[in-house]
């Protein structure tokens, strides 16, 4: 493992010279247009992050979760979510694939928190919410496959004081009330590591807005650790830990 | 370029379909998602990050002992990436879902026979960040195909499979920009459509122990699109077509702790169109590919030409677990007729050539036996001695490091 970890070492120093200077400023207004331009894109980003979309594990029948980070830490959403297994696989019937509802609400407090700091603010509301459900099904002792379908909703309203509106470009914006809304479609597949812990792979895609994200996880018995990644979103890389508990 | 790499895939969607195993269970389910996602250090220009995502979703239905039908869903993105020349921006992003069926017959005990259907949207978007559903080479594709399989050899896998697809291609936004302009009172829609087309592809393909080996050719019809002529300049009364023909080869196998998987292929791709090179939008004057430097150039087959592929990926596995990967990808084109251009948009006595390398280390995990995750540098050289590049890079170096998973069952 050294020797190919010096390889690889060696192979990066020697193309180093074909390395551009990074312009991290342009990189970072870059980022900041693409928020301004869609923000809720930006926002729901982070409630995906602590959207349960994997099946309950087999003989568990509800659990809760809620998210650590990036959703809790640093961005201040307080959220819970859950989920309760409908019927598990193969109970009424051999190959009937178990069902589990899932849903969670989340509000972020750093927009309260604002408020109370402006005097040109009157009110600020970030929350969102999700539900939907998930089927699994065994197809092969190592190998479980699962499909879904979410609702996902993300307000965002913000009021200003009268005689302060926001001025943007001459024109007067007295209020901001804007959101995400979508119903996604996911797929995924999970593989177990050892007792009480699973890998799993999944994608997301909203039917109307085409918003698309996939997830890894590696699942533990109180944590989650992932790794979810918006192609087209601002921040490509989110890592997200959740924590979780299951009956 | 893009019809190119369309009937590309769409080989490679219909050759995929033969791989799926056939066992004694009615329902037999196909599981593949691959993700990459890696940070791109281009030589000229900034930082981007990239990636690709692509989801196979099937199900094999067993009838009876001889019939059985197979449905499959393709979920493919490509992110901002380094590109081949004269392809697209590194900015671009595409996104398709496809939809295939097919019935399966087995005749006999060595053949079977495989007629299917196919539907395939495809959005294209800039790095300018349009709505998906605008993009201008937003593409939909909707046709049938028949393949045929011949069992020559049950003991090393050995089969001979003959396939023939038909596409009807639309492009819905597609628009030409500058005949609207210069047509601004023409009410009438006379720039649309232009890039629709029907597609037929004919392929041949044995494979053997591992080995494998193709011949396909592909032929394009656009519906709309006139060639200009070379004489005059001006649109003609001939429609485009263009066709490829490809030759390809390679092998999977494992020798002692190497797993080895090169490929090797070449392309003929030729086409009626003839391109007319304007310097500027006010030039006049008109001459052909001996006067290189006028205003106006007349570039006839500009879009014929000759490519040469090859991959050698290895890994050499350390342990059970633990691979050390290395690949090296070459692609070569050279254009039969169009002449390299130099930094002031003249045609010079040389063809144009273009060459794009890709060296590649990488670390593999296999996570079990059905997960695998890498963790990957590349190193990019470009080079062409076209060096008129106001719009599209023709010659850079590139750097990336990135980290891919592949879960398939």
């Amino acid at each position: 493992m050294k020797k190919l970890i010096s390889t690889l070492t060696v192979l990066l120093c020697l193309n180093g010279i074909s390395f551009a200077a990074i312009d991290w400023e342009s990189k970072g207004m870059q980022m900041a247009g693409e928020i301004v331009a869609n923000p809720s894109a930006f926002f729901y980003d982070f409630q995906q992050d602590l959207e349960g979309t994997t099946p309950l594990p087999p003989g568990k029948a509800f659990s809760v979760q809620t998210g650590l980070f990036p959703t809790l830490i640093p961005m201040t959403y307080l959220n819970l979510s859950g989920k309760y297994r409908l019927h598990a696989e193969g109970r009424i019937a051999p190959g009937v694939p178990q069902v589990d509802l899932i849903g969670g609400y989340c509000d972020m407090m750093a927009a309260k928190m604002a408020v109370k700091d402006s005097d040109t603010i009157d009110s600020a509301k970030l929350n969102g919410y999700y539900m939907g459900a998930i089927l699994s099904s065994s197809v092969s002792p190592k190998i479980r496959t699962f499909w879904g379908y979410k609702r996902s909703v993300l307000g965002a309203k913000i009021e200003f004081t009268p005689g302060n509106e926001l001025d943007l470009l001459g024109t007067k914006i007295g209020n901001i009330d804007t959101g995400f809304k979508d119903d996604f479609l996911m797929a995924g597949i999970e593989t177990p590591k050892g007792t009480n812990k699973v890998w799993s792979m999944q994608l997301n895609y909203g039917l109307r807005t085409q918003t698309f994200s996939t997830k890894l996880s590696w699942s533990g018995r109180f944590f989650e650790l992932g790794l979810n990644i918006y192609p087209e979103g601002v921040l490509v890389f989110h890592p997200v830990w959740n924590f979780h508990v299951s009956f | 370029m893009k019809k190119i790499i369309l009937s590309l895939i769409m080989t490679a969607a219909v050759n995929s379909y033969a791989a799926v195993s056939e066992d004694s269970k009615i329902f037999t389910p196909y599981f593949d998602m691959t993700l990459l996602e890696a940070a791109y250090v281009p030589s000229e220009g900034n930082i981007f990050s990239g990636g690709n995502i692509n989801t196979q979703v099937g199900l094999l239905t067993k009838i009876t002992a001889k019939d059985s039908i197979f449905g499959l869903y393709n979920f493919n993105y490509s992110g901002p990436a380094f590109q081949p020349q004269d392809s697209k921006q590194f900015t671009d992003r595409s996104m398709s879902h496809g939809f295939n069926f097919e019935y399966r017959r087995s005749l006999g005990e060595k053949f079977r026979v495989r007629p299917g259907v196919s539907y395939m949207t495809d959005y294209v978007r800039s790095g300018a960040n349009e709505a998906w559903q605008n993009g201008l080479y937003n593409m939909n594709s909707k046709g049938g195909q028949l393949a045929a399989d011949y069992n020559f050899d049950f003991d090393r896998n050995g089969f001979l499979t003959a396939a023939y697809m038909v596409r009807k291609i639309a492009f819905p936004n597609y628009t030409d920009l500058l005949r609207e302009f210069q047509n601004a009172d023409n009410t009438a829609e006379t720039s649309g459509g232009l890039q629709d087309q029907s597609l037929t592809q004919f392929s041949l393909r044995p494979n053997w122990n591992g080995f494998f080996a193709g011949y396909t050719v592909t032929q394009q019809n656009y519906k709309h699109q006139m060639v200009v002529d070379a004489h005059s300049g001006i649109y003609g009364a001939t429609k485009q077509k263009d066709k490829s023909t490809t030759f390809d080869g390679g092998f999977r196998q494992k020798l002692w702790i190497f797993d080895l998987s090169p490929m090797l292929s070449y392309t003929i791709h030729r086409s009626n169109q003839n391109f007319l090179r304007y310097k500027s939008a006010l030039a006049t004057g008109f001459a052909n590919m001996a006067d290189g430097s006028n205003d106006i150039t007349m570039v006839a087959k500009n879009y014929d030409y000759n490519e040469l592929a090859f991959s050698v990926p290895v890994d050499l596995n350390v342990t059970g677990k633990w691979a050390i990967g290395g690949s090296i990808n070459v692609i070569r084109r050279a254009y039969t007729d169009r002449g390299a251009r130099d930094v002031d948009n003249n045609y010079t006595v040389a063809k144009q050539k273009n060459l794009m390398s890709t060296l590649t280390g990488s670390i593999r995990k296999r996570m079990n036996d059905v997960a695998t995750m890498r963790l990957f540098y590349s190193l990019v050289v470009a080079s062409s001695n076209n060096k008129f590049e106001k719009y599209m890079p023709s010659n850079y170096t590139g750097n990336s490091i990135g980290v891919a998973y592949q879960l398939s069952y």
